[in-house]
């Protein structure tokens, strides 16, 4: 096994497609043998059609093959994927894994609809030696799969923030290098790769109402700048000095950006760089492979990829991601071998194939290797995002799905102009007051979790 | 003599114009949906461009789309023929008998379709979950039963009205039964608001989308529901997305258009008496 | 109606109507009881999907409260009832136009290729229409700014501005159903007795007083069907506007279905969602109940 491990070399590999053929079998962990008493179990999990579960179905065979438990995934827009999961918690439904995206793990957690994993970690027969926990970026499984000092899920679809943008038209604007502040990006930079008459726009920020105004766009306003969503006695921050500095520095941008970016989901601002109308855009790590094919974009050689640039506050880039998490009513039994395919999905030895299958792994060491660096651009700023960052980007804890709708709603009006920061500011205060204050926060009853 | 010509000529002109508008959109999803990536993103948008097959290559390379046509034909199918099966009989007695209650009694079965589903969507889920209905063609059917139902009683109502009682009174004197006259003499001269009502019970469920996002999952998803899942906010593939828009629309199309001279006739809405 | 014989001897028994009615009754009702009564149950708890940890307790009126004084509520229903009120007229007056061009006689071919057509927009998938609208009135390459082009004005950006989107979702929606109006007048007309037509056209040349006089009788029974269907509809009107702007930018078309969709399913407060949905249902049968007062004969 070892033998034929060394002969075949990275690029072999990626010529061959054969990536699953080559996961090895640690000597101490045979896969195999562990699964054997859960061969024939069935797993149900949602998978979005993205990237990195594209590059998982296509590892899945082995997996299948090697186990004999067999996942059956249901394909499902992002925006009803906490919806169909909900509904089938509340129901006692099939899902026997919960895809859990970093805000929802508060819901999950504290609903108990997920298991801790050291529920499973303690049995020594369904727990790789090689699990290694500590091999995740810290960022990544504190933020994606922990809640309240427990882990319960393992990160598997991982996202930062990165600045793309395009190399030829910031050269011919003459600037060698990207921003490394928002201030210069918005004084320095945009103006001068701004040209209405051409339609050419320095920045675009995608602002569609819904998560993408929340978490991309207002989010992504506020922590550079010093400012946030909440005080240290989850009471609104938004009208302080560096909130308002946030909103109104998005405000300001909006200049430079293309009108109609309130209406922009992430294809329409990653199509505006693919075709050249806008030379900058903050985007998640994700979309590197869209924007590299020659059929859904034009940049070619030109497309660079950076770290987000710097606030006041330091570099806080957007944080997303994807964990994968046991779900806690699934039987004894189904639970064990959803358990052994997390471990599988998430695991280091998988991690180098599942990177060249399309996904991005959040397993450090997959990124040391000289051939994933040397083919994927967007590897060094993103593992320079992962090493610092706030989990909190958004807030994790239940009451976020109900408070990012209010986000959303006022975020897009002050871009429209419909209402003004401050007041715009207070509004989302009262509203999402209200909301924490039903969930218990502000009488003591509730840990100030986020 | 100039006038009349002048009308002529400006009736022309207006049918020209009815047809050119409720064709464009459609035209334009179809012909897009011929279009490369490259072409859809053109700005301004071109009219003339090299066709190519691409996006219906990508589309029915996996078994996504065909599967769900398939889907939505079979809820469909069965869904107006069973409304169409209950509701002709009850259309039949609230046209033709006297009893206490009646306008109330339709007046019910016409409110099951002003009903939100967002409010039925979660009782039925839990509903279908404990039967072990989720995702089946079955809970789909009855569902949409409810507001294909009210359509056929209400349009099949007003066209059994339509229908001149002196026909009834010949059988009736011939000694036919209640069940022959609504056999013999309703049903046969009440098939264009039969049909019709059949066309709109086959839009209705064909087209429906909160039910079905909420009802379905692997195997029984429906066409809207794989349509809109190509709007995932995170790619917009725009040739695949009206090839898959255009492989949809075309079947029920297809039948309303084949049915379609039924339209007018069946259509009477009580404007008969 | 006013022979007395058949008063008294109606020609059936008394529990005819009964077997003919039951089957859709019992249908309709052992489908519809059970997710009706637990909606109206769930409207009285606080029942919300999120927070199961804390079980469901009943809170009486408080959901209903909450929703008669919720700012939110009011708004989008004001502008669900503005968006009633630009596309209904709209779709009247074009849906009758179109079928007085179609009932005019002459031109065989052509009339019935436009009537056929009609029946395209009609037969829509109500998702696709949204996406397409997303592509017709996307700002770059959309056609609908070639068109404005074309006859001199500046090329907009339709979704991005809350007009603008506002404009374009009464477009689609006046585009789908004006067919469905036009071929309800359609039929309307075509039950005038020929007679009667041609006698009223040999007294006046007027097509006004033909249309006022002689048609409108015929035409006001398919308007009220269509008046309670189209409130009935813009009431519930989910699919396009969600896949076309998802009710944005801002809360420009955020109908009331939207929003109860976005209370019940992604803050998936159902007590308040289903509470919202009753009295969305009560509203939708007072204003059939109205219509049918003022325009419809009672069936009797």
């Amino acid at each position: 096994m070892k033998l034929v491990r060394n002969t075949v070399s990275a690029i072999a590999m990626i010529a061959a497609g054969a990536i699953a053929s080559a996961v090895p079998a640690s000597a101490a962990w045979d896969i195999a043998k562990a699964a054997a008493p859960y061969k024939g179990t069935q797993l149900n999990v949602i998978f979005l059609d993205r990237p990195g579960y594209r590059a998982i179905i296509k590892l899945l065979p082995e997996f299948e093959k090697q186990t004999g438990i067999k996942v059956n995934y249901e394909i499902v827009p992002y925006e009803n994927t906490r919806e169909k999961e909900v509904l089938n918690f509340n129901a006692k439904g099939d899902l026997s894994i919960a895809l859990v995206d970093l805000v929802w793990i508060g819901e999950y957690a504290e609903n108990g609809w997920i298991v801790p994993v050291d529920k499973f970690t303690a049995d020594a027969s369904i727990t790789d030696p090689n699990l290694n926990l500590k091999g995740f970026f810290p960022l990544l499984l504190d933020a994606f799969g922990s809640w309240g000092g427990k882990t319960y899920g393992l990160p598997f679809d991982n996202y930062s923030g990165l600045l793309f943008y395009n190399k030829c038209m910031l050269k011919d604007a003459g600037f060698d290098k990207p921003p490394a502040t928002w201030d210069e990006l918005a004084k320095t930079y945009a103006p001068k790769l701004t040209n209405k008459d051409k339609k050419q726009y320095g920045y675009a920020l995608q602002s569609l109402r819904g998560e993408t105004q929340s978490a991309d766009s207002f989010m992504r306003s506020l922590w550079p700048h010093g400012g946030s969503l909440l005080d240290k006695s989850f009471h609104s921050n938004l009208t302080s000095k560096e909130s308002q500095a946030g909103l109104k520095f998005r405000q300001d941008l909006m200049q430079y950006m293309p009108p109609g970016v309130v209406s922009w989901d992430h294809a329409e601002a990653v199509n505006a760089l693919a075709q050249n109308q806008v030379a900058m855009i903050t985007e998640w790590s994700a979309f590197y492979s869209t924007l590299t094919d020659p059929k859904t974009s034009k940049l070619g050689d030109c497309l660079a990829v950076a770290p987000e640039p710097t606030g006041e506050a330091g570099r806080l880039p957007a944080l997303g991601g994807f964990s994968l998490a046991v779900a806690s009513q699934a039987p004894e039994k189904e639970q064990k071998a959803a358990w052994i395919f997390i471990q599988w999905a998430t695991s280091e030895d998988i991690a180098k194939p599942y990177v060249e299958a399309g996904g991005v792994s959040g397993r450090m060491a997959v990124y040391d290797d000289p051939a994933i660096k040397a083919t994927f651009k967007f590897v060094e700023p993103m593992v320079a995002s992962w090493k610092k960052g706030v989990p909190e980007f958004r807030p994790r804890f239940p009451a976020w799905p109900a408070i990012s709708e209010v986000v959303a709603e006022f975020g897009s009006k002050m871009m429209l102009g419909e209402v003004t920061t401050e007041n715009g500011a207070k509004e989302i205060g009262t509203r999402m007051e209200a909301i924490l204050q039903k969930e218990g926060y502000y009488d003591g009853k509730k840990a100030l979790l986020q | 003599m100039a006038s009349r010509s002048n009308g002529r000529i400006l009736h022309g002109f207006g049918l020209l114009a009815v047809f050119a508008v409720a064709i464009f959109p459609v035209y334009w999803m179809v012909s897009s949906s011929f279009k490369t990536q490259t072409d859809l993103l053109a700005s301004p948008p071109v009219w003339l461009f090299t066709p190519t097959l691409g996006n219906y290559a990508e589309v029915f390379a996996d078994q996504k789309v065909t599967s769900a046509v398939v889907n939505s034909l079979i809820v469909a199918v069965f869904s107006t023929a069973l409304a169409v099966v209950l509701g002709t009989p009850a259309a039949f007695a609230l046209a033709r008998y006297d009893f206490r209650g009646k306008s109330d009694l339709w007046f019910w079965f016409i409110s099951n379709r002003f009903i939100s589903p967002i409010a039925l969507a979660l009782p039925i889920y839990i509903l279908a979950q404990g039967l072990g209905l989720l995702d089946t063609h079955l809970v789909l059917i009855l569902v949409y039963i409810t507001f294909i139902l009210p359509i056929v009683v209400w349009i099949c109502t007003d066209q059994f009205r339509s229908i001149p009682k002196e026909l009834e009174e010949a059988a009736r004197l011939e000694g036919a039964s209640q069940f022959d006259i609504f056999w013999r003499i309703y049903l046969p001269l009440g098939l264009p608001g039969i049909a019709v009502s059949a066309i709109f019970g086959f839009i209705f469920s064909w087209n429906e989308l909160l039910y079905a996002l909420v009802l379905t999952r692997r195997d029984v998803q429906t066409a809207p529901v794989v349509a809109t899942s190509f709007m995932s906010g995170y790619e917009l593939p725009w040739g695949k997305i009206m090839a898959t828009g255009t492989v949809i629309v075309l079947p029920v199309t297809i039948f309303a258009l084949l049915v379609s001279r039924h339209m007018v006739r069946g259509l009477t809405m009580g404007a008969t008496k | 109606m006013s022979n007395p014989a058949r008063r008294t001897n109606p020609g059936y028994g008394r529990w005819t109507p009964f077997w003919f009615l039951a089957p859709a009754v019992v249908a309709l009702f052992l489908i519809g009881i059970y997710p009706t009564l637990f909606a109206l149950v769930t409207s009285l708890r606080q029942y919300n999907l999120t927070r199961s940890r804390d079980g469901f307790p009943f809170v009486g009126l408080a959901n209903y409260q909450a929703v008669l004084s919720d700012p939110t509520f009011w708004d989008t229903l004001a502008r669900t009832a503005r968006f009633f009120l630009v596309v209904m007229p709209v779709e009247i007056a074009l849906g009758l136009c179109v079928a007085l061009l179609l009932h005019r006689p002459g031109l065989n071919f052509l009339r019935a290729l436009a009537r056929v057509t009609l029946v395209i927009p009609l037969a829509t998938t109500y998702a696709v229409v949204g996406l397409l609208g997303r592509l017709v009135f996307n700002r770059d390459f959309g056609v609908a700014n070639s068109f404005i082009n074309l006859f001199g004005f500046p090329a907009l950006d339709w979704l991005g501005n809350s007009a603008g989107a506002f404009a374009a979702i009464c477009v689609m929606d006046v585009w789908q159903w004006t067919p469905f109006c036009a071929l309800i007048f359609l039929s309307g007309l075509s039950m005038v007795p020929v007679e009667i037509e041609e006698a009223a056209k040999l007294e006046t040349t007027s097509h006004w007083a033909l249309l006022t006089h002689v048609q409108l009788p015929y035409l006001l029974p398919g308007f009220t069907a269509m008046l309670i269907l189209r409130s009935a509809d813009v009431l519930k009107l989910f699919d396009v506007v969600f896949t076309m702007t998802r009710g944005g930018p801002g809360a420009a078309t955020e109908l009331i279905s939207i929003y109860i969709q976005r209370v019940g399913f992604r803050v998936f407060d159902l007590g308040t969602a289903s509470a919202q949905a009753l009295l969305l249902l009560v509203i939708t049968i007072l204003l059939a109940r109205l219509y049918i007062r003022f325009f419809y004969r009672e069936i009797e």
